[in-house]
């Protein structure tokens, strides 16, 4: 690790020690990607394999079945999944237009200090368990609970209002609430990165501020946004404890319903499930990868050659 | 943002070895010699105190929750390697069938169990030959240890509805949009099941085990309620359903009784139902996990864990902090031992042993977690919570 | 604007008023105690959880930002940018029961037993994502001309990295590792599977709240996360006040 100093050593050895340290270095940067195939491309592949075997008895063995797929595609579980899919879009829909003004806000405009206040604040909540944190929802929304009861008092309503908690409405708050101040940091750490220079020569150039957003901001902070949207809907589609626990009447996502097939031993089932989201977010990213030029969201690190 | 250099390289390395040394050093307890891993749902646990049992065998108790969702468990033990870590595993009974096919509890040998003989409710209603031997054993053999047993119904709040004694409450429109039912097909839709039996409303031979069309029959009935907006919502916790009680979100509830022991110990004046229909029976039960690399030693101290979860004093301890009915020995024990269980403790263990005892004795419906078409069961509620 | 943020934030810390009201209410009505702040310290299996859970995120805090930002500089680096950004994204997009299971499963077959390894496994891969998408967005920004002008200068390029990159992507990096932390305390679906021996605050709040209820202690102890992360929180802004405006 100690830089060579010139003239010290030889021009042999010092090759030889760049040889080393290339190969060396490429090694150390390959670590993450063996990470992720040993713990995780093993695993997948083992997922979707079993999702083709074919159970017997409380068993299952190998096997070339479809017979997982079928019951997705008959049963009550395809509208689980595409109910899964809408609920995450719209709630990182909704999370991305509260995030992304609030990012804004606080990269450009607000006094750095009051930025790193606002951030930190935005964090301290997580430290709470979220199933803890969701049971206080209902505890505050229910027909008896503190927000029903101070709008009653108010005399802004005249009876409690039932779609405060276990509906669509709660659903979304718990999911909203959950992963929007996810987004909320790259958001800020890809806007706060922009250049100010690049900024003050469109603002020289005569353009407005709207269009110096459109044109400079916006596309400058897509990696942010990409990585917000990601963060979002990850999340929200996962999401098994907010339905269960703000959900109305059986509300279930995708999440819920591989549990419940895995509780009578279904595993071809449940992974066919898992199998299907994977490959359905495959074929986004690879609908993503044509569609966009990665260097709008890898910026300049693209330009770097070794 | 330059401050967060403030932590700098050095440091970040220092904080990581100290992490890393911060993993190594401590031991899991599945290596320390003289330590019973113990799996539970969060029921056995007599408040971290397992004095009594150490002194007598001097091994050690790691006690570790678990969910009691069929899939917590046999993920954690087919998959998570369970088997290897846990030597006693205590969950709601009747899943000998998925446990032992897959090979993964043994035969309990209840010679070793010298508190066995004593549990006069084997004979009453566990035993072999009685409907409740579906939660410890399988053919002729035993494979569970019943820890607690219970009958469930429903809870309601008098003061919103009066006196009920139907679970046709449940369905009642009167309290439309003021039910909740419990989110699993062996609770809720076996009672229904009882429900639409008893009252003529559907033709099902067994409550227990029902055919798949009628099986079909409960979950269409549950739909149909659901669309009329019978139900406010569908609980899954035991902290949700105590909630929708204290809070009176609901007044008529498919519920478990300690939830309605915890509610009025918060001063809410809610009912455990007696239904003209009957109970919904169940009991726990602790099973010994299969392991062949455990040593003989552990063997023998996983028995005298067993042995002791059939005594008074565990007994008496879980009766008294859960509400279920444990075994005989509590109630006696809890009453002889007044510097361990003051009066009212000893009062309390007695009271909710007379009445468990009496559901027992009165019948109902015996739980049954891996009925015939349990698959069916599954994606029949998958077809309910989805409607 | 400021509105906004406040009423975002005052819907975040909503829920946890009542947390903080439960962990100081007795059992009697309108009786308020420290009682389970005190019992907090005599509960045995909450007492390991915490110390389990604090071990675990410490460890994948710091595991995965290091694979993080070594995967944000191999993105740069290797010349197969998409291959890399791809397979670091996807452990997102498996769903966490079927990720917690399929993991369980292949642990068992390369016989590596359910512990804290296993745990910091699973969570670390969970973060991984997170955690390279921040360090990313931060370097995206990053000119590599400034490290062209470190060769320049005739530096090798372990001094560039360390004297200009590093400090510039360092936010990105404290970023990182903050959100991995927040993810190792929250992860329960994954870890519940393989924590064999071990139960972290989250799987130990989980099987109770499903079974037995939250116990009051319990809110206690959200009770002193929260106190003393506010405390933490208020002395680190007070301790790191910037003297110059933002770089």
């Amino acid at each position: 690790m100690v830089p060579l100093q010139g003239g010290l050593t030889g021009h042999r050895v010092q090759r030889t020690i760049g040889l080393l340290s290339y190969i060396g270095r490429r090694a150390l940067l390959g670590l993450p990607l063996l990470f992720i195939a040993a713990f995780l491309i093993v695993p997948l592949a083992l997922t979707i394999i079993v999702s083709f075997w074919e159970r017997v008895g409380l068993k299952f063995r190998p096997a070339f079945s479809l017979a997982s797929y079928v019951t997705i595609m008959e049963g009550a579980r395809l509208d689980v999944l595409l109910r899964s899919i809408f609920v995450a879009v719209e709630a990182t829909a909704i999370s991305l237009v509260l995030a992304y003004p609030i990012a804004y806000f606080l990269a450009r405009k607000a006094r750095p200090a009051a930025t790193r206040i606002v951030l930190v604040l935005f964090t301290i909540p997580f430290l709470i368990n979220y199933i803890v944190r969701n049971v206080a929802w209902t505890g505050l929304l229910g027909r008896n609970g503190t927000v029903n009861n101070t709008l009653i008092a108010a005399g802004i309503v005249d009876a409690p209002l039932d779609w405060l908690l276990y509906s669509d409405f709660a659903v979304f708050l718990g999911l909203v609430s959950t992963y929007m101040p996810f987004m909320i940091f790259p958001l800020v750490l890809s806007i706060a990165a922009i250049d100010r220079q690049s900024l003050e020569a469109s603002v020289d150039l005569g353009a407005g501020s709207f269009t110096t957003f459109r044109r400079i901001t916006l596309p400058l902070s897509l990696p942010g946004i990409f990585a917000a949207i990601v963060f979002g809907f990850v999340g929200c589609l996962g999401e098994s404890a907010v339905p269960i626990i703000m959900g109305g009447v059986g509300y279930e996502l995708l999440g819920n319903t591989i549990t419940s097939s895995m509780d009578v031993l279904n595993y071809p089932l449940a992974a066919a499930l898992s199998s299907l989201v994977v490959v359905l977010m495959l074929i986004l990213m690879a609908g993503w990868y044509l569609a966009f030029d990665l260097k709008t969201f890898l910026g300049k690190i693209l330009e770097w050659k070794s | 943002m330059r401050n967060w250099n403030g932590l700098n390289r050095r440091d970040a390395l220092r904080l990581s070895l100290m992490a890393m040394a911060a993993g190594t050093v401590s031991i899991p307890p599945a290596l320390a010699a003289g330590t019973i891993n113990f799996a539970d749902i969060g029921v056995g646990d007599p408040g971290g105190d397992w004095s009594k049992y150490k002194a007598a065998s001097g091994y050690d108790v790691n006690l570790v929750s678990i969910g009691n969702a069929p899939s917590a468990i046999l993920n954690v033990l087919v998959a998570g390697g369970g088997q290897g870590t846990y030597d006693v595993i205590n969950i709601v009974g009747g899943m000998q069938k998925p446990l032992v096919e897959n090979d993964l509890v043994e035969k309990i040998d209840t010679t070793r169990l010298p508190n066995w003989s004593k549990d006069t409710y084997l004979d009453e209603f566990l035993g072999k030959g009685k409907p409740g031997f579906k939660f410890i054993g399988l053919g002729d053999d035993i494979y569970g240890v019943p820890t607690v047993l219970q009958g469930d119904t429903f809870a309601y709040l008098p003061e919103k509805t009066g006196k009920l004694d139907s679970y046709a409450a449940l369905f009642d429109p009167q309290w439309k949009g003021y039910v909740a039912l419990e989110d699993n097909y062996t609770t809720a839709a076996q009672k229904t099941a009882l429900y639409l039996k008893s009252a003529g409303l559907a033709s099902i031979a067994n409550p227990d085990d029902m055919t798949k069309d009628e099986f079909k029959a409960v979950i269409d009935f549950l739909i149909d309620q659901k669309k009329k907006g019978q139900f406010r919502v569908i609980w899954n916790s035991f902290e949700q359903a105590v909630n929708l009680i204290t809070s009176k979100e609901v007044y008529v509830i498919d519920c478990w009784e300690p939830m309605v022991f915890v509610a009025k110990s918060k001063g809410v004046d809610a009912v455990y139902a007696d239904p003209k229909e009957g109970y919904l029976l169940w009991a726990m039960a602790a099973y010994l996990v299969k392991n062949p690399n455990r040593s003989e030693e552990q063997t023998a101290a996983a028995y005298q864990l067993l042995d002791f979860m059939l005594g008074g004093w565990y007994g008496a301890k879980i009766t008294n902090m859960r509400g279920y009915m444990t075994n005989p020995q509590a109630p006696e024990y809890a009453k002889a031992n007044p510097s361990e269980f003051p009066a009212e403790e000893a009062q309390k263990v007695a009271d909710i042993t007379a009445n468990v005892r009496r559901k027992f004795q009165q019948g109902g419906t015996w739980q049954n977690r891996w009925p015939t078409e349990v698959e069916f069961y599954e994606s029949e509620w998958s077809r309910f919570k989805a409607a | 604007m400021w509105l906004l943020i406040g009423a975002v934030l005052l819907i975040l810390y909503m829920p946890i008023v009542p947390v903080l009201v439960l962990s100081i209410r007795g059992d009697a009505a309108g009786e308020w105690t420290l009682r389970w702040y005190h019992d907090l310290w005599q509960t045995a299996l909450i007492l390991r959880a915490l110390r389990t859970t604090a071990v675990v995120a410490l460890i994948v805090g710091v595991i995965a930002s290091v694979l993080g930002l070594v995967a944000a500089l191999s993105i740069r680096e290797l010349g197969i940018p998409r291959l890399i950004l791809l397979a670091m994204l996807l452990p997102l997009f498996i769903p966490g029961v079927s990720m917690g299971l399929a993991s369980a499963l292949f642990f068992r077959l390369i016989g590596i037993p359910p512990s804290l390894t296993t745990i910091v496994i699973v969570q670390s891969l969970w973060a991984l994502p997170f955690a390279t998408l921040i360090i990313l967005t931060v370097m995206a920004a990053f000119d590599p001309v400034y490290l062209e002008a470190a060769y320049v200068a005739g530096a090798d390029r372990w001094q560039a990295f360390r004297d200009i990159e590093f400090p510039l992507i360092a936010p990105g990096i404290y970023g990182a590792a903050s959100f991995s932390l927040i993810i190792s305390i929250n992860e329960t679906i994954r870890t519940s599977v393989v924590q064999g021996p071990w139960n972290t605050i989250p799987t130990y709040i989980w099987s109770t709240y499903k079974q037995v209820g939250l116990s009051p202690v319990l809110y206690a102890l959200m009770g002193l996360i929260i106190v003393s992360t506010i405390v933490l929180a208020l002395s680190y802004l007070v301790l790191t006040r910037p003297r110059a405006s933002r770089g």
